[in-house]
């Protein structure tokens, strides 16, 4: 039972972290690189702030928040917007951001990574105390009850917007089509802007919550989250949230699993394997859709 | 020059390998195949050859020949397994297996030291060995690029399906990718353990995929030439630039940033694009003359002066 408490809270982190990455990449076509730097920032960020002044958790949940839609927004702006109107082809930009990610996540990291010494780095500053519950011998923390709360309904309200809302709708066939989406009107940039911002503020309330949760993260937690959460997202289907939730909760489960039955370090490659398996077995996730491409 | 020479050796030593590790991210990416598993390779080659000198005392040559095919063939085993995916994926897929190279060598206990790594492996390996292959596996890759060679590749790089309808193996240059960035990879790996005589976890991390995606692409990504200017820049920049100093990472960054916007073929191509432009500049202008002007070539000259000349 206790294993069960475990995967619910390390999956909702992946969730809250691997949603704003797969939403970004199946619609407006962004995988970013940075996602995990401004994951370890926003946690960063508050660390900062609490050694100028005392905030309760809730005000720094919100600083997070915003302290990730703004760098991810940042990116957007300065860095991918750049790349894509310069690139020559959709698969040169496709390359070209992948490597601008790559090197936008090193700024953020190297500052906190100088900054923190290489150590790693907790809240314990706000005084904030996580209380626990016993429940029938089972150990729960409020901090975890919050993090599976606000990861499942992250993903039930993304899931709706992109369901049910016109909006919505029209970030879908970005996904689809973004030229043909430009002909029926839809404004690329204004859906880019709010998209990457959303995606950024998760990641930077999931930094928190993890931090929270783990007591202290390092600078260069974020690298390893990012694979995993690609581990996520490909296992369920690139842009379906539903399949992004089973992914999640599926490899925090294998972890947890191998974690227990084997000694060693051998939990990191549970990700790498999953990637391997579903790209091979079943390229496009389990709730993926098949792509049609014509030549 | 001979003391400069001989107080940077290391550098130089880190130069050459640093070259070699770019080019095992570049031969695939010239082919289009977005792969970086070079980086892996370059790990396995690492600890393959530390094993063969303390284990079978090998000497340098035999011990570069095996870390490299060892390489190889796990690049070709990855090739046959995930060539078809595009994009993305294939750099995830391969960044995924560089890291798996990682986990396995930190829970490879005696075979790879776990977290401490191996220590005192020494062979005969000289600077003019080191020269002579890096010189060698430089005129190779050149030979790819001029001529038919680098017509196919280009075109399979740039239109896949067009390579193949002119009967060019699509598959099968896909395959050699990823087995000569294993090759490479290997190679390099090899020589750093080699000159280093110490193998450890940071020769297998994701730090390295930075290092090689940063030098091609600052260097250039469609030549060898950018391959070298890229590892010349980035292993002397930290020494030239004291102030740099702790803020490398940052500045590293920050450069590939800059060059992924503004750069998109490297300081090479700028080169390339510069060059052309000199020469166009003095090229005699091609301009209609008039008919009385002495010495006009025909060809120069506009039909309706041609006309009003007869």
């Amino acid at each position: 039972m206790q294993e069960l408490v475990a995967i619910a809270s390390l999956g909702s982190v992946y969730l809250l972290f691997a949603l704003g990455l797969s939403t970004a990449w199946g619609t407006i076509g962004i995988l970013n690189f940075a996602h995990g730097a401004i994951f370890v920032s926003a946690a960063y960020g508050c660390y900062e702030l609490l050694e100028v002044r005392q905030l309760p958790v809730l005000v720094l949940a919100v600083v997070a928040v915003l302290i990730g839609a703004a760098m991810s927004l940042l990116m957007q702006v300065l860095v991918f917007d750049q790349v894509r109107r310069r690139a020559s082809s959709e698969r040169a930009a496709e390359t070209r951001i992948l490597i601008g990610g790559i090197g936008v996540a090193m700024l953020p990291i190297a500052l906190a990574s100088h900054q923190t010494k290489n150590l790693a780095f907790g809240l314990s500053a706000s005084g904030f105390e996580a209380s626990v519950w016993t429940i029938g011998g089972v150990r729960v923390s409020s901090v975890q009850v919050a993090t599976v709360v606000c990861a499942v309904g992250a993903a039930a309200a993304l899931a709706w917007y992109l369901r049910r809302t016109r909006a919505g709708l029209a970030l879908r066939s970005l996904g689809v089509d973004d030229q043909v989406a430009a002909l029926m009107g839809i404004d690329r940039r204004r859906y880019a802007w709010a998209t990457m911002a959303v995606a950024g503020g998760l990641a930077g309330l999931a930094g928190v919550l993890l931090t929270l949760n783990l007591g202290a993260i390092s600078a260069e937690s974020g690298d390893a989250l990012l694979i995993k959460a690609f581990a996520c997202v490909v296992l369920g289907g690139v842009g379906s949230t539903l399949g992004v939730v089973v992914g999640c909760f599926t490899l925090a489960a294998s972890e947890v699993w191998v974690l227990t039955q084997t000694s060693g370090m051998w939990v990191e490659a549970v990700s790498f394997g999953i990637i391997f398996a579903v790209l091979l077995l079943r390229p496009q996730g389990i709730f993926g859709r098949q792509e049609v491409r014509r030549v | 020059m001979s003391a400069f020479y001989a107080s940077n050796l290391v550098l130089v030593q880190a130069t050459l390998v640093a070259i070699l590790l770019a080019l095992s991210i570049q031969v695939p990416l010239r082919l289009g195949v977005f792969s970086l598993a070079g980086v892996g390779s370059y790990g396995i080659g690492a600890y393959v050859s530390a094993n063969l000198v303390l284990r079978e005392e090998m000497g340098a040559v035999p011990t570069m020949l095996v870390s490299g095919l060892v390489a190889a063939a796990v690049g070709l085993v990855l090739g046959v397994v995930i060539y078809r995916l595009a994009g993305l994926y294939l750099a995830m897929a391969t960044i995924a297996f560089d890291l798996t190279v990682g986990v396995v060598a930190l829970n490879g206990g005696e075979w790879t030291g776990g977290p401490v790594g191996l220590f005192g492996v020494f062979a005969d390996l000289t600077m003019g060995l080191l020269f002579g292959t890096v010189v060698l596996v430089l005129v190779l890759v050149h030979l790819t690029e001029v001529g038919r060679l680098a017509r196919r590749i280009t075109t399979v790089r740039e239109d896949p399906e067009l390579a193949a309808s002119m009967g060019v193996n699509v598959r099968a240059y896909r395959l050699t990718a990823f087995v000569v960035s294993g090759f490479l990879g290997g190679l390099a790996g090899c020589l750093n353990t080699l000159t280093r005589s110490a193998v450890g976890l940071q020769d297998v991390s994701f730090h390295l995929v930075v290092v090689a995606l940063t030098t091609i692409i600052v260097g250039g990504a469609l030549s060898w030439r950018g391959a070298v200017i890229g590892a010349v820049l980035f292993t002397w920049l930290p020494s030239v630039l004291e102030v740099v100093g702790e803020w490398q990472e940052f500045v590293y960054g920050l450069i590939v940033v800059l060059a992924a916007i503004f750069l998109p073929t490297g300081l090479y191509g700028l080169w390339c694009s510069a060059r052309r432009r000199v020469v166009e500049r003095f090229r005699p202008p091609v301009r209609p003359r008039r008919p009385d002007e002495p010495d006009v070539p025909a060809a120069t000259v506009a039909p309706e002066h041609e006309v009003a000349a007869r």
